[in-house]
């Protein structure tokens, strides 16, 4: 139970366990984890299989949450993916006269091993397996073997984690860090027997894989709030020391050098004409962010893709250089993009928060953000972060191709490290922010402008803020919105606008005053010398001037705190919004 | 037996460095004041630790989550009333004698163990004083307590009290009942427990020290400093000269030419020289920078500061986040210094300069000086008296 509730922030609209005390008991119930827990009699038995739903194929109700059972109610399974070919399967199936009692592709999984099973659970599952279409993890347990469980996996992530006298299989790492921090990440097509003492893995013809145990040094006890009301809020005064994680060891402000690992050094120093970076939602931002500071600080094009449209529709020439941008390491639409990437014989460099993913083995090199775990659905320490390493990977190929010289790469390296002080001032003036969340808090819709990277940081604040205050939010190109967003402008659509001293703070200040003659507030985010713009807005929030082409950093913690305590006053589950789940593993 | 520590105070004279964190968390060679609390108790056996926090208690709590080997459990006091209003907040979680522990006081695990042992209902442990008259003074018959008066305006005794107690779980009902009257210090408490024909039994302390003031950090850390055993973690060139206890923490650089004299300690991924000088009983907290040809001694550096090529720091402490410009440097020697409208005289003390400010070069920093928090000094000024927090000087 406690695994699950560690595990819910990937998706919570039902949950279920089963478990083998001579026979197979199973509780499930619509809700959270909490909820289960309350509805659950104090169980017994040693082995045992959970699940947190989000659902993909049928609704959420009782009957469709996991795990599910066959007709004998013998074998119980849980599954994360999708079955494309479930219809046809579940029609074979009751043909053989099984009675299904949900509407789910999984529960086909069940009576389909059980179809199979005659004396040995592995064949069962192996030939069960080999009729499926689509992606899958799936965990099961047979009362007949009651001694062991059953993984496996087919572009949705599985680890497995190896401890002493008990083991443990499980989606993501932090359900297991209470028990071991010593994993094992199970690859595409194969498929583990776990029993108490014993981990074999093979692939689905039956041949031993050599598996290697990874070693993670995040400590559960990071997945705690330490005193805060919510994961995002201690996420969010976390970041001037995640922001110090990403840079840690990497920069030498006495040499005046950027040294980053080997493999991405090497990455970077190939021969490219341009870079592509590919990323969903959070993730897609913060290489929309990437694409200005990298244009800027080496002339590369860049271009940024959608994962799920690149996979499809991207031009994926070798002379590319393609940046994945993805968390957890395992968002599906990235992997599958990635994969085409490879394919086509462009380079791949990968940005990711979590070691030994399936994003860092499928890559040429990869480079990690160092942020620890992140909690909150919403994502915010992982994003600065993210933004932190496109900007050292920008100075690293700007010095690589002698495009910079050390003189202009120590100037930034002071620059970074002056980030975290920033951030602490963000975080220092809250209150002024908390005033301003009371002013929006009853709007129905809010926009976001800004021009260049300031143009996906107003993506990126309307995101945080739609996420989890459920107000409708659009962020657009401060020029774009007398092109047609125009006409959704009245007294009671306030609009933040971000405002920097750049070359285009004239045409900024000139998109406020169009904005003001249709009626709304304004709320503006500009330096804290800018005297100018308390002329034009209605509101101003500042950041502490002169952080450069960084100052997306600091403006970043605003939109967050922003969307935070708007949340906070409507009383949203901040942690958990509706219908969204944190890494999302299917395509 | 449990062990409760008392950490929900803010230390205002502790200014400007108690602003973004409780006075318990202000780091002593690299590690705070309240985790030697925790080592201390933890050793002497106890493993359940009930800290009672208040003000900023995100920054304790999420310190302490790593921390090993002990149960913590964490009491909210919302409103820091004083130290029995603190104690009681813990009533649901004690059913035993326990312990009560002030988080800034730095004491020794052997201290702990003799209060732990200690055969009488109530005990309390004392330390003699040179300057009693700003504590609780105890007068004191056969080792048992006679009469315990806080800041008394004439002295009359040389031995205080530490705060720290023994207790029984009973002292949970004279809590309630004086507090209820407006009581809120555990000494009045006490005081009453004697008064009602109690015997409260006195130990002398071996080590105790508490933090007070802003200077106090240099002391107290030239007093831990001395226990550090040296170890090198991170990279040290060629052409360093290192003598007496170093401690290097992980992937930190020390570049060719600098010249370490121990005890010192340097945190992780710090980037020292080349050719620094750092002298006896210095910190130096992580990611700091020490630019070449500067000499730092006697002082306590915190986390990510900045010190520019050749500027000299001395019996000084500089906050979390501080960039000092080239060619500072502060003047020691005698002051006389105002906190909280109190007169303070020193005999040689340095200068005192709060988190994230920004010194300009060739700045000089008059001896005692408090510069406060994120405040912004030009280049080439005198600072010769006390800066409030978020100051611009030109």
């Amino acid at each position: 139970m406690d695994c699950l509730k560690r595990l819910e922030y990937r998706g919570y609209d039902s949950a279920g366990i089963a478990v083998i005390d001579k026979k197979l008991k199973v509780f499930k119930e619509v809700g959270g984890i909490s909820n289960l827990k309350e509805k659950t009699p104090s169980i017994k038995g040693s082995i045992g299989i959970g699940h947190t739903r989000w659902a993909t194929h049928g609704g959420v109700t009782q009957e469709n949450a996991h795990p599910h059972t066959c007709c004998k109610k013998k074998i119980s399974l849980i599954h994360n993916g999708i079955i494309e070919n479930f219809k046809s399967l579940k029609e074979n199936l009751e043909k053989k006269g099984h009675k299904f009692t949900s509407q789910t592709d999984t529960e086909v999984i069940a009576h389909l091993i059980e179809d199979e099973y005659k004396d040995n659970f592995e064949d069962a599952v192996i030939k069960a397996l080999n009729k499926i279409k689509g992606s899958y993890a799936i965990v099961a347990v047979n009362s007949e073997e009651p001694d062991k469980i059953i993984g496996a996996r087919k572009e949705s992530p599985l680890v497995i984690g190896v401890g002493d006298n008990e083991n443990f299989i499980a989606s993501d790492i932090p359900a297991l860090l209470k028990y071991t921090n010593r994993v094992i990440f199970l690859d595409d097509g194969e498929l583990c027997v776990v029993c108490k003492n014993s981990v074999k893995v093979t692939n689905l013809d039956k041949k031993t894989q050599n598996k290697s145990i990874e070693i993670i040094d995040w400590d559960f006890k990071d997945a705690e709030k330490s005193g805060f009301p919510h994961f995002m809020l201690k996420e969010i005064f976390d970041q001037p020391d995640s922001i110090h994680q990403a840079f840690r060891g990497r920069i030498s402000e006495i040499e005046e050098s950027i040294s980053l690992p080997e493999k991405v050094e090497k990455t970077l120093s190939e021969d490219y004409d341009s870079i592509y970076i590919i990323a969903c939602g959070t993730s897609f931002y913060a290489g929309m962010a990437g694409k200005y500071l990298i244009e800027q600080i080496t002339g590369i094009p860049v271009f940024v893709e959608l994962s799920s449209e690149y996979r499809y529709f991207g031009n994926k020439k070798e002379s590319s250089l393609v940046i994945a941008i993805t968390q957890s390491g395992e968002t599906a639409d990235t992997l599958a993009a990635l994969k085409e990437a490879k394919n086509s014989g462009c380079s791949t460099l990968v940005v990711t928060n979590v070691i030994g993913s399936t994003a860092t083995r499928l890559s040429d090199s990869y480079i990690l953000t160092q942020s620890g775990p992140e909690i909150g659905v919403a994502a915010t320490k992982t994003f600065t972060s993210q933004i932190i390493i496109l900007f050292l990977l920008a100075l690293k190929i700007s010095s690589l191709k002698c495009k910079k010289g050390s003189d202009e790469i120590y100037d930034s390296i002071l620059q970074l490290k002056e980030i975290p002080r920033v951030v602490r001032y963000i975080l220092d003036h809250s209150n002024q922010i908390l005033e301003i969340a009371n002013i929006i808090k009853d709007s129905s819709s809010v926009f976001f402008i800004g021009r260049g990277v300031n143009y996906p940081l107003s993506l990126e604040g309307a995101l945080k803020l739609k996420e989890i205050s459920y107000i409708h939010a659009e962020g657009f190109a401060a020029g774009e919105l007398k092109h047609g967003p125009f006409a959704l402008l009245t007294k009671k659509t306030p609009v933040v606008a971000i405002a920097t001293k750049d070359h285009t703070y004239e045409k900024i200040i000139a998109n406020i005053g169009e904005i003001k003659a249709r009626g709304p507030q304004v709320i503006a985010i500009a330096e804290d010398d800018d005297t100018e713009i308390e002329k034009h807005a209605d509101f101003i929030l500042r950041f502490p001037s002169d952080s450069s082409l960084l100052s997306c950093i600091p403006i970043t913690v605003i939109l967050q705190l922003l969307a935070y305590y708007i949340a906070d006053l409507r009383n949203c589950p901040i942690d958990k919004p509706r219908n969204l789940a944190k890494s999302v593993t299917v395509e | 037996m449990k062990a409760v520590i008392l950490a929900a105070g803010e230390g205002k004279r502790l200014r400007p460095f108690t602003e973004t964190m409780p006075k318990v968390m202000l780091p002593v060679s690299n590690k705070p004041v309240l985790e030697y609390v925790f080592d201390a108790v933890k050793k002497s056996g106890i493993d359940d630790i009930i800290v009672v926090v208040g003000y900023k208690k995100e920054v304790i709590m999420e310190h302490f989550k790593d921390y090993e080997g002990v149960n913590i459990s964490y009491v909210f006091q919302e409103k820091q009333l004083g130290t029995a209003h603190a104690l009681l907040q813990t009533k649901k979680l004690i059913k035993e004698d326990f312990i009560v522990i002030s988080g800034d006081n730095i004491i020794d695990q052997a201290t702990i163990l003799k209060l732990i042992n200690d055969k009488s209902d109530y005990s309390i442990l004392i330390k003699e004083h040179p300057q009693p008259s700003k504590y609780g003074v105890v007068t004191i018959d056969k080792e048992n307590l006679t009469e315990i008066v806080e800041k008394p305006r004439e002295e009359f005794g040389k031995f205080i009290s530490t705060g720290i107690y023994k207790l029984p779980s009973s002292i949970f009902k004279v809590l309630e009942s004086l507090t209820s009257q407006g009581i809120y210090d555990l000494s009045s408490v006490i005081q009453s427990i004697v008064e009602k024909g109690k015997t409260v039994h006195t130990i002398v302390a071996d080590l105790w020290m508490d933090i007070v003031y802003p200077w106090d950090l240099i002391k107290i850390n030239d007093a831990m400093i001395k226990g550090i055993s040296g170890s090198v973690n991170g990279v040290i060139e060629k052409g360093v000269i290192m003598k007496g206890p170093v401690f290097v923490g992980k992937d930190t650089t020390i570049y060719s030419g600098c010249y370490i004299v121990g005890p010192v300690v340097i945190g992780e991924s710090c980037e020292i020289g080349p050719n620094a000088c750092i002298f006896p009983s210095t910190t130096i907290g992580n990611n700091s920078v020490i630019h070449p040809f500067s000499e730092i001694r006697n002082s306590l550096l915190m986390n990510d500061v900045h010190i520019d090529s050749s500027s000299k720091i001395d019996y000084s402490v500089i906050g979390r986040g501080s960039n000092i410009g080239g060619n500072f440097s502060n003047i020691t020697g005698k002051a006389t210094i105002e906190i909280e409208k109190e007169y303070k005289k020193l005999e040689k003390i340095g200068a005192m300069i709060g988190e994230d400010c920004n010194i300009g070069s060739h700045v000089v920093v008059e001896p005692g000086v408090i510069v406060g928090r994120r405040c912004k000094i030009e280049p080439i000024i005198k600072i010769s008296k006390n800066i409030s927090s978020k100051s611009k000087v030109m």
